[in-house]
């Protein structure tokens, strides 16, 4: 099987019921996307599979072949890129464990939504879990993304 | 190896070992702050340059604590446990401060644990107890530049001038970079007594120091490459996950793996024998799967049958329990403990109170869930772990083991949360188990969102009973009796300026084992202590900020607990700024309201305060704003200590309406994040951080300020707006208010 992830083609007798999240991690190395609870409930482990964020958890492998799969690690080579170093500037991440899903997730976002209002932020977002409580600043880092691509 | 009487000069302060030349300063780090001496064979592989390492190989932190490159750039060993609270980045403002270096060039290396220094982080203390080391050695490594500098000009160090990792020559425009330095620095015969003297910077003098730095490790968590200790990649790794006795202290009588084999991906399996190193360090009885991946295992595991003997915990039932506890509380006198020096009988009284507050078991949940990575030798191991006490973890290897503590090797990962979950560190020495069980496999074992839930250590559930004597309006007594489920013990920390303050405690033993858990008793306490003293000034006609303050006069440092000083001054001092700041005594609608709480976190001797307002909206509670104010101490970076303020604040309010757990036949029952729920991003009220000023000489405790008052000002506030009084926790946002009609 063949899975394409980041703009590169990854070859591999990969187990098509194996989760999406188990092949990055374990099997290429792509630990930047977490584990966080395995059913969809945390968030931790959001990628974008032909630009939609997806719950790498709860999706088996064989669902991603001949799409483009994109994780926290080919995030940097974006326009996206403009999220990072917002969560730099507004200091967001504690333990930083949830920042890939909330950052892949907040990609998703503005993918679809470029001009998001608070509360579809927050309806967008409430899918993940930060422990550590990072939500204000979450919600800070994004607003400013937004107002200055409008400006 | 380490000789402390053998020890050359080279080993303490180098300049030849590192790729390109550069300083190196290395100290033995004792308790006591001194900076010792210590030798340490040799560096291996030169390290990647100008960004954060992770050390996977023999040198120890205290070798190379603060190595200066010929680049310039600037490498401190982290000598405590980063699980998000920022301590990376504080210890080295402190250590950059006094070395008047460039802040971006500093870069973090994790390290392994210091031996013969108390690898130990909790109780708020890190930045506390590592202020002096930290200052001395970047002050001392700026003298040994100063002093080359000098020499290269021929003139006298106080004609230089260090600033941002530059040299200058007072009143010329000649320079030399720390990089260019220190490949120079000879290092002098007295370099002991120099490291004891050196001279330290005046507080009016901090540049770095009480800014809002930025983290240094937040550059590597928005690439996703922190090194987590679950995201470990090493030649070899196989990967473990544990099906484990349900009940705590049951056991294994049989199981059958016939399924879980014939999952493709798995490799074998393995029982393992549980073991009870102390009473927060246990390993259960299960059954290892090991397979060529996470999924692999996870799967090896739910196919395997296995039979328990569930053993005495199955039969605790909760309802029973709780009503036990409720009726020791009455029937019991239990253990007296100290607080005031002279206490009492209380006899002649006009009137009394007299409340009970429940606060419940409370899980954990940290994102990323426990795991650890381990090799067994037989006479030697290799761990990679995530830990609050890498002590811990060694020392539970040679109890159980009988390996020496020497030929226990532990590189230590930083954590995606820790709450004191991190602290006993059990799972380490259970990655090991599976190792020897499997034959010396290198394996990472992972628990399972499921498992992190169910094998968690919990927060002792506790009921404080608080009873005061009233004479003329006054408090003339104060009796605090708990009942705690076995760990840890009551602090006791009775702070109102009351005389007779005393407390009992009665230790209870329920169905599973315990851990530390964010703020520790202060949780129960704090609560217990702050909806009480509000509902004794509503009792008293009295307003509860006015009430408050009449009880904390502004120079008393009162003792609690026989131990601590409680500086009521500052408490006094961050519950008039929370007040100020959030309108205390304005006019409400109906509908809403405002409670208040202050509380000393005396581990830490910090202080803090809350005022939170709630408002009702169709039948529900909501959580508007929390506004609050913390008094800890000297200030190395506002930004992080708002960061903390931020995340106690939300994590409380999540205990407030989520906690507490569910169990069953001795198991909990809850399992993932739909029936362990957590709060949500739009979830959280509007927060707001003010930070008291003061003339403290050293920086005192944080991370666990936020918790103790929010609980409780929270609880105000609902009584505030609804008249109903909280005692119990955790509370159902809709039905507590239906209830009460
Ligand atoms: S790990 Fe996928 S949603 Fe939690
Ligand atoms: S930053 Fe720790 S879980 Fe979000």
């Amino acid at each position: 099987m063949r899975i394409h992830v980041n703009d590169k083609d990854y070859e591999g007798d990969f187990d098509p019921n194996m989760p999406i999240l188990w092949v990055l991690r374990d099997v290429l190395g792509f630990t930047g996307t977490k584990y966080g609870c395995g059913k969809g409930l945390c968030g931790a482990c959001t990628i974008l599979v032909d630009d939609q964020p997806v719950r790498s958890c709860s999706v088996p492998v064989g669902f991603a072949e001949g799409k483009r799969i994109h994780t926290i690690e080919g995030l940097e080579n974006t326009p996206y890129r403009s999220l990072q170093m917002a969560w730099i500037k507004e200091q967001v991440p504690q333990c930083g464990y949830c920042q890939s899903g909330q950052l892949m997730n907040a990609v998703g976002l503005l993918k679809t939504n470029p001009n998001p209002t608070e509360n579809e932020i927050l309806d967008a977002m409430q899918g993940n879990i930060c422990r550590c409580g990072t939500y204000p600043r979450i919600i800070k880092a994004l607003k400013t993304v937004i107002e200055n691509k409008e400006a | 190896m380490k000789q402390k009487s053998m020890v050359s000069r080279r080993e303490f302060i180098r300049n030849t070992s590192i790729a390109g030349g550069g300083l190196i300063i290395g100290l033995h780090l004792l308790e006591s702050c001194v900076g010792e001496v210590i030798v340490n064979p040799k560096f291996k592989d030169p390290l990647p340059l100008s960004e954060n390492v992770f050390h996977q190989d023999g040198a120890t932190s205290i070798t190379d604590f603060l190595q200066i490159r010929s680049d310039g750039s600037i490498f401190v060993a982290l000598t405590k446990y980063e699980m998000g609270q920022g301590v990376s980045t504080g210890l080295s403002a402190i250590i950059a401060e006094e070395l008047e270096a460039d802040w971006s060039k500093i870069n973090i290396r994790y390290a392994e644990p210091i031996k013969d220094v108390a690898n130990i982080t909790g109780g708020s203390t890190s930045i506390l107890s590592h202020w002096d080391l930290m200052r001395k050695a970047g002050a001392f490594a700026k003298s040994l530049l100063m002093a080359t500098a000098a020499k290269e000009w021929s003139v006298y160090v106080d004609q230089c001038l260090a600033q941002k990792s530059v040299v200058q020559l007072l009143g010329t425009k000649k320079t030399l970079g720390y990089g260019q330095l220190a490949e120079k620095v000879v290092v002098p015969e007295n370099y002991r007594e120099l490291f004891d003297k050196v001279p330290l910077k005046y507080r009016s003098k901090f540049n770095l120091i009480g800014n809002r730095l930025k983290s240094k490790i937040i550059p590597d968590i928005v690439l996703g490459k922190h090194p987590y200790s679950i995201d470990l990649k090493i030649p070899g790794l196989k990967y473990a996950a544990i099906a484990r006795c349900p009940v705590f202290m049951g056991s294994l009588k049989n199981y059958d793996d016939s399924a879980a084999i014939n999952i493709r991906g798995v490799e074998k399996v393995v029982p393992i024998k549980g073991v009870v190193i102390d009473e927060a360090t246990h390993v259960r009885d299960g059954i290892a799967v090991i397979a060529n991946s996470t999924w692999a295992a996870f799967k090896g595991k739910e196919a395997l049958v296995a039979e328990w003997d569930l053993g005495e915990k199955k039969n605790i039932n909760p309802e029973r329990f709780e009503k036990e506890c409720y009726q020791l509380l009455e029937k019991e006198e239990g253990r007296q403990i100290l607080v005031d020096e002279v206490v009492h009988e209380v006899t002649d009284y006009d009137d009394t109170i007299s409340h009970t507050y429940e606060f419940p078991y409370q899980h954990h949940a940290c994102m990323e869930p426990l795991n650890a990575t381990a090799q067994y030798h037989v006479d030697s191991c290799e761990i990679w772990v995530g830990t609050q006490s890498s002590d811990k973890v060694i020392g539970n290897v040679e109890k159980h083991f009988g390996i020496p503590k020497e030929n226990v090797k532990v590189h230590c990962h930083p954590s995606g949360g820790g709450f004191g979950l991190r602290y006993s560190s059990a799972y380490a020495l259970e990655a090991l188990m599976v190792s020897e069980a499997a034959g010396g496999d290198l394996v990472k074992m992972c628990y399972s969102r499921e498992d992190d839930i169910k094998f968690d250590y919990l927060n002792p559930f506790e009921l404080n009973k608080h009873t005061i004597q009233i004479k003329e309006g006054r408090i003339i007594g104060w009796n605090l009796k708990n009942v705690m489920d076995n760990w840890g013990g009551l602090s006791a920390w009775l702070y109102y300026d009351v005389p007779n303050r005393s407390a009992n405690e009665i230790k209870v033993k329920g169905f599973t084992q315990m851990g530390a858990w964010r703020s520790v008793m202060a949780n129960a306490e704090g609560f217990s202590t702050e909806c009480f003293i509000d509902e004794v000034a509503l009792a008293l006609n009295r307003d509860p900020l006015e009430f408050r303050l009449s009880m904390l006069p502004a120079n008393k440092m009162l003792t609690v607990n026989h131990r601590f000083k409680c500086n009521l001054g500052r408490l006094r001092g961050a519950l008039l700024l929370a007040a100020r700041k959030a309108n205390w005594g304005v006019e409400l609608s109906s509908g809403s309201g405002k409670g208040i709480a202050a509380y000393p976190y005396m581990h830490g001797n910090g202080y803090g305060a809350a005022v939170t307002d709630v408002s009702i909206k169709d039948g529900t509670i909501s959580v508007d704003k929390v506004t609050l104010a913390i008094d800890c101490g000297l200030v190395v970076n506002p930004d992080l200590v708002i960061q903390q303020m931020e995340g106690g604040i939300i994590w409380a309010i999540s205990a407030i309406f989520y906690g507490g757990t569910d169990y069953k036949d001795g198991s909990v029952q809850r399992s993932n994040f739909h029936d362990n729920k957590v709060l949500r991003i739009n979830e959280i009220p509007e927060i707001e951080v003010h930070i008291c000023e003061n003339d403290e000489p050293k920086p005192w405790g944080v991370g666990e300020i936020a918790g103790p008052v929010t609980y409780a000002s929270v609880c105000n506030a609902i009584y505030a707006a609804t008249g109903k009084r909280i005692r119990k926790l955790p509370i159902d946002k809709e039905l507590k208010l239906r209830e009460n009609g």
